[in-house]
């Protein structure tokens, strides 16, 4: 885990404070702006599909288990109209994911920002993505 | 009255003329008939007078018109747990207007001489709204985004609608995970459009006689993006993989 921290040194928090640009239902109702994730993994799935676009990562801990995290984002057009297309998520790819954590505990989350192993960082939220 | 009071009536007429034109006159382009071309995709509404998360249709309580005594009931609805009744929007219910339209997607506007049509990419339910001058439909059940008619003055379009299903207002429940706000089904509805430059100025005005004791305004001001038009509206089909159905979002469990 640690390793994978010190390969991606893009650590953006672009969204902390825009809780509910780019859900269609009530952002603080399902995740908590209190409880913020930042993991580290390989995507495993991509759902490119309305009204949010998933993505799954497989993060391994310390002892070698593997959890994975559901991240939700922004409709399928928002990514467009940033730029973001479907093979921007590529499965395998090594990921820096931060977020908000559902409140229901499971290993889902609201995803704000993705960053790749060469800096690159997607998913952000500006102007754009409405 | 002596001749220079005349000459400085008629002047001082002349520059209030002038001003009245300059203030509902538009440069900007315009459709075959002269009215100003409003046509082109839209940001999502930034609130001039509103606040809350950005984007978000939020109303300014601030500038909202005080509640009737007894009508606290009907503007607040406690959440309840049911997605249904708490935010139909996240079980794929409709927004309703006015939500469905300020939200944080883009508008597409059509128009032609004898309708406008207001597309949000949210899903996809558009407004037809006439403006041969013709009054509201009679005898239709009351609806989620209420019945629309238009009208030019000068160069703003003003629509009027009525005849809604009581529903959630705003998106006040993005702030608040106790209650959500809503309107009555006497809810009425003025729209002022007017463009400047690639601004959409939008005011729309709320008078909801069961919950309000006045109408109340509040300014949004829309964005032009010509660089959008290539792409267009986005398919929006909110069942396709809706994974807050029951108003817990739940991931693939793979």
């Amino acid at each position: 885990m640690t390793r994978y921290v010190l390969i991606l040194s893009f650590l953006v928090w672009g969204l902390a404070t825009s809780q509910s640009v780019l859900a269609h239902h009530s952002e603080v109702a399902e995740y908590d702006p209190e409880k913020p994730v930042k993991v580290t993994g390989t995507i495993s799935k991509v759902e490119w599909q309305n009204p949010h676009v998933w993505f799954y990562v497989d993060v391994k801990d310390e002892q070698g288990k593997v959890t994975t995290w559901g991240f939700s984002t922004a409709p399928p057009g928002a990514l467009l109209r940033r730029g973001v297309t479907k093979d921007a998520l590529k499965i395998g790819a090594v990921v820096n994911v931060q977020g908000s954590r559902a409140r229901d505990g499971s290993s889902n989350a609201s995803g704000r920002s993705v960053t790749f192993a060469d800096g690159r960082n997607v998913l952000m939220a500006g102007e754009d993505a409405r | 009255m002596n001749s220079k009071w005349m000459v400085s009536a008629c002047l001082a007429a002349g520059v209030m003329l002038a001003a009245t034109t300059a203030l509902h006159s538009q440069d900007g382009p315009r459709t075959p008939d002269g009215k100003p071309d409003f046509s082109g995709i839209y940001t999502a509404p930034s609130t001039v007078n509103a606040k809350g998360p950005r984007g978000n249709l939020i109303f300014n309580a601030d500038k909202m018109a005080p509640v009737k005594p007894g009508a606290e009931s009907l503007l607040y609805e406690p959440r309840t747990g049911d997605a249904r009744h708490d935010e139909p929007r996240a079980v794929c219910m409709p927004s309703g207007f006015p939500s469905g339209m300020l939200y944080i997607l883009p508008i597409q506007i059509v128009q032609n001489s004898k309708y406008i049509v207001i597309i949000p990419e949210l899903q996809r339910a558009a407004r037809i709204i006439p403006l041969d001058g013709r009054p509201h439909r009679e005898g239709i059940e009351p609806t989620y985004y209420g019945d629309s008619v238009g009208r030019w003055e000068g160069d703003t379009l003003v629509i009027d609608t009525i005849n809604f299903k009581r529903w959630i207002l705003d998106d006040y429940h993005y702030t608040d995970r106790t209650k959500s706000r809503w309107h009555s089904d006497a809810l009425h509805t003025t729209e002022h459009l007017r463009r400047e430059g690639n601004k959409l100025q939008y005011r729309i005005t709320i008078d909801d006689p069961k919950i309000f004791t006045r109408p109340f305004s509040q300014d949004f001001e829309l964005t032009l993006r010509p660089d959008w038009d290539k792409l267009g509206l986005l398919e929006y089909v909110c069942e396709e993989n809706n994974r807050c159905s029951g108003g817990n979002c739940k991931a693939d469990p793979q």
